[in-house]
Formats: structure tokens, sequence, C-alpha cells
């Protein structure tokens, strides 16, 4: 149950229409995953934490360094050199007490993605690459979660919500992995397309207003433009090809 | 054959701004040279002089990627091409 002080944390979004106090329960019994604790993870895991999401499980292998500090907004000059998932833990309790955050500094592998994601309701992706995001798309399907593609390079983002067996999966959509790269992204981009994901998982579990689903969300901050790409299932996409539900 | 071409901010100012316009082909690499006929610069914006589509675009055929051997792909009448850049980092 929802406590006192719970009432007056979230009592500004509890009186948005449609959410209400079982909106914020159900938010308080959800156990999201957040794949990545860079530029999205930073921004995705800040706004899970605030809105009072039950459980986050943020999975990154990385350590700060210098140049992560114009767009990972968890972290400060004093974490350079540490764990990112140690600061984070740290930072997104001071934000929220209430919300248990569990930490796996971990690299997803073929070999260790299910495992990753046990017990979890949701999975966001915030990774760097696409290598590792097929992989989290792959478990997605086969287990049946929900999952919260974004994406950024430059001042751009993309960003769009999977439902296994009901809308296009991200193999579906993109065929192509390249090797990572050192990409130019600017901090407010991924502030954007974070916030973005951020607030599908919220409405997703609210139960509150329409998913980017099946749309692709083109996003350009410089010429602050956002276009939608419709999407459609691939009849015969590796990945999600057997599920029969929602296929044209 | 007759498609919709929708195109990235960043290819704008080779279309006076549009973001639609008409293409026509047979192929993507087809309308890709229509394209070029009516706004002169636009090719070498998108491929090499190999004629490959650079890695940084990616073409979307009714929402879904053309990759690989993006301009061979078959188009027709129709059907909606969509040229993003393509966008990776987190
Ligand atoms: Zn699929």
């Amino acid at each position: 149950m929802t406590t006192g002080e719970e009432l007056r944390r979230y009592e500004r979004q509890m009186i948005i229409e449609g959410f209400g106090r079982e909106g914020q329960e159900r938010l308080k019994q959800t156990r999201v995953v957040v794949a990545g604790a860079g530029g999205l993870g930073s921004v995705v895991s800040i706004y899970l934490t605030v809105a009072g999401v039950g459980k986050i499980r943020l999975i990154d292998h990385d350590r700060v360094e210098l140049g992560n500090l114009n767009r990972q907004i968890l972290y400060g000059n004093r974490d350079i050199g540490r764990r990112k998932v140690d600061s984070a833990k740290e930072k997104l309790e001071s934000l929220n007490p209430e919300v248990k955050v569990e930490i796996v500094s971990e690299a997803i592998l073929e070999d260790n993605a299910f495992e990753l994601v046990d017990d979890c309701d949701l999975i966001v992706d915030a990774m760097d690459n696409f290598t590792t995001r097929y992989i989290l798309n792959k478990v997605a399907i086969n287990r049946d979660i929900p999952f919260f593609h974004g994406a950024v390079r430059g001042f751009e983002g993309r960003a769009t919500t999977i439902i296994p067996g009901q809308t296009a999966c991200l193999k579906c959509l993109y065929t192509r992995a390249p090797q990572p790269e050192p990409a130019p992204v600017v901090g407010v981009a991924p502030a954007v397309i974070g916030s973005i994901q951020a607030t599908e998982v919220v409405k997703y579990i609210v139960g509150i207003g329409d998913l980017l689903t099946n749309r692709l969300l083109i996003y350009d901050g410089l010429s602050l433009e956002f276009m939608e790409m419709k999407l459609k299932r691939r009849p015969d996409c590796e990945e999600c090809q057997h599920l029969t539900e929602g296929r044209e | 054959m007759s498609v919709k071409v929708r195109l990235h901010p960043c290819l704008r100012n080779f279309s006076d701004g549009r973001q639609e316009v008409e293409a026509v082909g047979q192929t993507i690499g087809e309308c890709i040279d229509d394209l070029e006929s009516k706004f002169p610069g636009i090719r070498q914006q998108l491929c090499d002089d190999g004629c490959k589509l650079l890695t940084k675009y990616d073409i979307h055929i009714n929402g879904r990627s053309s990759y690989p051997e993006e301009l061979a792909k078959l188009v027709k009448a129709g059907d909606e091409l969509t040229i993003l850049t393509f966008v990776a980092e987190g």
C-alpha cells in the first residue's frame, strides 16, 4: 500500500486524470530493467526513480570517465574512475529512497541476457550499440516482455515501444549492427529521448494514453522537428515471426 | 513507378525545404537518380563514388530498413521511402 509519505511525494502525479493511487500502486509493483547507464540510462533511471517505480535493475559494466560527463547526468567529477552502477545507485537512492535499485556490473551477452532480465516486467533499451540491442530484443520477444527502444546521435534521436507479438520488433525495423564507434552526442539528445522512453514506461504501467507502438519517433534537435514513421511487423522477421498475434 | 519519399531534415536544403517529394523508379537506386535530376547534388550527399549508400544513412521502404544492398531493392507504386540517418548511440 502507498504510505502517507508516498502520498505526499507523488501527489502531483496522482492528481493526473487516470493516474490516481491505483496508478501509483502499479508503478510501485513494477520491476524495470534499465540496460545501460550512459546518456539514455541516466535520464530513464532518474525519471523512473522519481516517479516511484518499485524496482530498477540497472545494468552496465563501464566505469565513469571524464568524457562521459557531457551527457551522462547520473555522474559528476568525483565519480570518475568508479563503477557506473555504484555511483548511479547512490544518486538514485538519494533521489528516492523508496525505490529499490539493483545493480549489475556485467556486459550483456547472449549467454547471460535471459538471466539478467529474470523476474522483470519491462526492459528499457539504453544501450550504445545494436549488437546488444538485438540480444535484448530477442530476450524481450522470447520472454514476452515489453521493450522500450531509444537511440541517439549528435542532436538526434529515435524511440519506439515494442510489445512482443503485437508490434514490429527491433529486427522488423533494422537489420544491421555496425561496429560501435565513438559517435557525436550532445547531452540534450539523450535528455529528450530518455524522457520519452520514461514517459512510455510510466504510461504503459499506469495504463493511460497512447503508446509509441508501431511508430518510430524521429527527433532532430537541429531543425527542432519530430517526424514519425509507421512500422509494420516483418512476416519473415527472424526474431518475432513465430508470434502470430497482431500479424498482418 | 511513383513513390513518395520522405526526407530527413539534413537533406531538405536540396528539396527547397520540402519534407515529402515524389520519385520515379523500379529500385531505390533509380529513385535516387530521379531525385538527382530534380534536386542536383542529393545523390552525392547520399552515396559514395562507387554508388553505394553511405553507412550514415538508412532508407526504409514502408517502415522497414532496406539494408543491405539498399540501392538494388525493388519498389512499387505507392511505396513510401523514408531516408534517415542511422542512429545507434546511447
Ligand atoms: Zn520482428
